[in-house]
């Protein structure tokens, strides 16, 4: 009979996502014993679970291990992305407790799919093998795939889901078949195995390398593979649209550093196609948000563009680059979850508020509210004085620092950043509209999600006009 | 923690707090007028201290900021150069936000003010800053009150137009600056640019010098790049445009005179002819557009880009004079085109119309209002005692040494000036009177907002040695000079 050796486990090491996974697993319980626990309880549950999780994350902050053989690794390269990763769990946790946001009738599975789907996230943070990397993204997309069709009531979002679930598949055949031919290339599946197969990349290595691009480039977001985002961002439940937006974008990017880090380690020629499509995704995203009426559209288009921006830290594969894709990410979590949290408290969760038309004149009924918005605003926009900006700055030194594809990239950024201007003033302009030609609105009550949106302020206007606070810590 | 430090953000604090003073309160007049003054006062004491002193811990402070692949630090001061426009923004900055009030109804007034504040607070912010991020964050930041103004609070649906032209162009400058300002970092890894010399080769310099001279020529704005600013000025209430033209016009070549010239000066000689016959074509272009409007506001927009090509001729011929010569003619422009916009918002609040041929006739019925039109008007069209005359003769006799052949041909344009100033006066003074029945002459309010702004025209007018005796050309321009 075959022996096969079980690797010990370090829990110390998994600690933050064991914390995290019995969070679900407590949710689900108090349900079962409880029939009547309200959603408030097992939101709030979730919350802390996640914030138990972070407490460990943050303790294991500057000691890199691994455990399980290797395969699990906590270091730069999983610990900001966990970070985000929780942040946005906890957010869209908090956005779940505004009166009319959508569970799919069954709170209790919907927030424990939450907690389960930010597992899979920091399972893709700390994966150092192919295995362990499809692992992740499975466990973080089967959950999403669920949690975009609760919004129940709606068409769209059981059209969400639908389209998530299918393309969503389809990427992961791209992903699981360029793992297959970069084990056939290397003979392994460790990523510091490709390393040696990368010096002198066959053209097994090269149809690999590509196909797990598409396959991550479908989970960023990135153009061409984009097509679902709109509508499945428009579709889904504003909360799950926030936790979509951030913590995908996130985990998936921390692989795709990792990968490009360890295999690659340096400018490589194989890298091109990578910039090719971080130049095609800001084009895309920024040109596509135009015509946007929606907002959850309008965001998503947005971060479609935001996704190519953040590739441009990869822009000479060095150290300043890690610290940098950690910042823009970090910028990114704060003006996204917050932007959201607003459209969430605009419409009570419902998706009345998703509409641009029902914040012509918003800053003359709620001043709170637009003044929030049009800081989240101008950060996506990159105005100095918030986190988009200084992120902004980062990226360009980055990419204008790497050669000729480096130099392509940062016009386009900055292309990109002038039409999107447009695109984000456009939502400004409206909440500044004279009041008199306004619609009204109902008077918001929730109490509680706007520490989502005061988080996202703080984080915006800290990392804009205090960045060392943030960045002294993530420089590598 | 010094005075110098948080000097840029008196006006903002004031704003702040009118924001949250009851509605209708008389401190939403009384208190950002103070913050303005409170500013000024602050900026004298700079300008006298530093003037008196030179440079000196109450005229300069440096506090590191960020440090990753390249550092940056919140570094302010006041000097020779960058006084007189702190001096300049503070004092056209009071009668901008005395004449204010009335042009907002009582629910948007408080958010009026502040953002008016919070527009002095980025240009004071701007000349003071002494590192190339605390300047561009500046820059970038001076779109955001014009754009919320002109979107809130003009009213009409062609201010809400204008506020894209506004943005979409200034937009653009701003994140070519941005390119080319990350572009020099990578090169010296520090923001902390200005009074330092960095080797780049020529190509370097080449395309970063193009980089911050679109940035600067659009802001201006100069001759290919002016689109956005006949709507944003006629569109704009008249104290944010006294700004905007007053102010705000001044940035782009406060950044030619303290980063673009100093930093690529190899760079700087080669656009040269480029940048002469964008002055020239400014000069010539926005005279002859200048005859032919009708909405007064127009007009004296055109007349601005005129002037202010001057300032461009005066910068890349490259004399002795040039940046004595550009400052007097910058400060005198400021003055100028500040009060007569603050006086055709008077005009146009009496008679409901900005069409020059539509009324005519003021004299008879407002003749204090004719008066300091008349003192206005003639300053615009450089009459000899009065400052506008001192800034242009100083460039043109300067200019003439190195480019006596643009020299020449601009000359066309000061005829032209006399010819759309006095068609302005004009037809808006003289002649029969057909605007509404119950015009009003000036209140004593209204001539005192205008008073200070005629003084130093006199002033600078009778006396421009006080100014140019105070600047002193950086070494960095002495080069300029000598490579000539």
């Amino acid at each position: 009979m075959m022996q096969i050796a079980m690797p010990a486990i370090d829990f110390d090491v998994v600690s933050p996502l064991a914390a995290l996974v019995a969070t679900g697993l407590v949710i689900l319980l108090v349900d079962l014993v409880s029939r009547r626990a309200s959603r408030t309880v097992l939101c709030s549950i979730g919350i802390a679970g996640s914030i138990v999780s972070f407490i460990r994350l943050a303790m294991q902050f500057g000691q890199p291990a691994t455990t399980l053989g290797g395969a699990f690794a906590t270091d730069r390269f999983s610990w900001a992305f966990d970070a985000i990763v929780l942040i946005a769990l906890i957010a869209a946790l908090l956005l779940s407790l505004v009166r009319d946001a959508e569970d799919g009738a069954s709170p209790a599975a919907y927030a424990a799919l939450l907690v389960f789907c930010s597992a899979g996230g920091m399972i893709m943070a700390a994966a150092t093998n192919l295995i362990v990397i499809f692992l992740g993204i499975e466990q973080l997309s089967l959950a999403l795939y669920i949690l975009a069709g609760t919004g129940t009531g709606r068409q769209a979002s059981h059209e969400a889901a639908l389209k998530y679930v299918l393309l969503g598949s389809l990427a992961s055949g791209f992903l699981i078949y360029g793992s297959a031919l970069l084990y056939g290339a290397s003979g392994g599946i460790a990523l510091a195995d490709l390393a040696h197969a990368a010096l002198a990349p066959s053209l097994l290595f090269v149809t690999g390398f590509m196909l797990f691009i598409v396959g991550i480039g479908f989970k960023l977001a990135l153009a061409p593979f984009h097509v679902w985002t709109p509508d499945v961002y428009e579709g889904s439940p504003i909360a799950v649209t926030a936790f979509m937006a951030v913590a995908v974008k996130a985990a998936t990017f921390s692989v795709l550093a990792r990968f490009v880090y360890v295999v690659f380690g340096h400018d490589a020629q194989a890298l091109a196609p990578l910039w090719a499509i971080a130049i095609l995704s800001m084009i895309v995203g920024n040109v596509g948000a135009i015509a946007q009426t929606n907002l959850k559209r309008l965001l998503a288009y947005s971060s479609i563009a935001q996704a190519g921006y953040i590739v441009l830290a990869l822009a000479g594969v060095n150290g300043p680059g890690l610290s940098t894709m950690i910042f823009y990410l970090a910028a990114y979590a704060f003006m996204n979850l917050g932007a959201f949290a607003v459209i969430a408290l605009a419409g009570d969760g419902s998706e009345s508020a998703s509409g641009i038309e029902a914040y012509r004149g918003l800053f003359w009924r709620r001043p709170w509210l637009a003044v929030c918005m049009t800081v989240f605003m101008f950060s996506l926009a990159g105005i100095p004085a918030t986190a988009g900006f200084v992120g902004k700055v980062l990226l360009l030194g980055q990419a204008l620092a790497a050669g000729a594809w480096g130099i392509a990239m940062a016009v386009v950024l900055v292309l990109g950043t002038l039409i999107s201007f447009y695109v984000y003033f456009k939502v400004v302009w409206a909440m500044f509209a004279p009041a008199d030609d306004a619609a009204p609105s109902p008077a918001g009550n929730a109490i509680v999600p706007w520490i989502a949106v005061a988080g996202g302020i703080a984080g915006v206007v800290i990392l804009g006009i205090l960045p060392q606070l943030f960045y002294a810590l993530v420089i590598t | 923690m010094r005075l110098i430090d948080v000097f840029p953000f008196v006006p903002l604090a004031f704003g702040i707090v009118t924001l949250f003073v009851p509605r209708g309160s008389r401190w939403v007049r009384a208190l950002p007028i103070a913050g303005a003054l409170a500013a000024f006062v602050i900026a004298v004491v700079f300008a006298a201290s530093y003037f008196a002193n030179g440079g000196s811990a109450l005229t300069s402070s440096i506090h590191p900021w960020i440090s990753g692949p390249w550092t940056a630090s919140y570094s302010v001061r006041v000097d020779a150069v960058s006084s007189w426009f702190v001096l300049l923004t503070s004092f056209v900055s009071v009668p901008a936000l005395w004449a204010a009030w009335t042009y907002a109804d009582e629910a948007r007034r408080r958010s009026f003010m502040f953002l008016l504040l919070a527009f002095e607070t980025t240009l004071l912010g701007l000349f003071t800053a002494a590192d190339l991020l605390v300047f561009y964050v500046y820059w970038d930041l001076m779109l955001i009150p014009v754009f919320l103004l002109l979107t809130g609070y003009a009213g009409t649906a062609e201010a809400r137009r204008a506020a894209w032209a506004y943005l979409i162009y200034n937009g653009f400058g701003g994140l070519v600056l941005l390119l080319g300002v990350v572009g020099l970092v990578v090169a010296t890894h520090t923001f902390e640019v200005v009074g330092q010399r960095f080797e780049l080769g020529p190509a370097t310099q080449w395309w970063l010098f193009g980089a911050f001279a679109i940035a600067f020529l659009v802001k201006t704005p100069a001759f290919p790049f002016h689109a956005w600013m006949p709507p944003t000025y006629t569109q704009s209430p008249p104290p944010l445009v006294a700004m905007i033209s007053g102010i705000q016009s001044k940035a782009g070549l406060y950044g030619f005179i303290v980063f673009a010239l100093p930093l690529f000066p190899d760079a700087a000689r080669a656009w040269a002819p480029l940048m002469l016959v964008i002055a020239l074509v400014s000069i010539l272009y926005g005279a002859f557009a200048a005859l032919a409007q009708r909405d007064m506001k127009t007009l004296v927009a055109y007349s601005s880009l005129s002037h202010l090509g001057l300032v461009l001729l005066a910068l890349f011929a490259f004399d002795v004079t040039s940046l004595p010569a550009s400052l007097l003619m910058i400060v005198s422009h400021g003055l100028i085109s500040g009060v007569l916009f603050i006086m055709l918002g008077f005009i146009e609040e009496r008679v409901g119309t900005r069409d020059l041929f539509a009324f005519g006739g003021l004299a008879a019925k407002a003749p204090r209002l004719q008066s300091l039109m008349l003192v206005a008007a003639m300053a615009a069209l450089g009459l000899p005692g009065l400052s506008g005359f001192a800034g242009e003769f100083l460039i043109l006799v300067g200019a003439w040494q190195t480019q006596p052949v643009i020299t020449a041909i601009s000359l066309l344009a000061i005829v032209i000036a006399s010819v759309y100033v006095l068609r302005l006066y004009q037809a808006a003074v003289h002649g029969e009177y057909r605007g509404p029945a119950d015009v009003r002459e000036l209140r004593p309010r209204e001539m005192l907002v205008v008073a200070p702004l005629l003084a130093a025209i006199f002033f600078l007018g009778i006396w421009p040695g006080w100014l140019t005796s105070r600047t002193t050309t950086p070494p960095a321009f002495t080069s300029l000079q000598a490579l000539r």
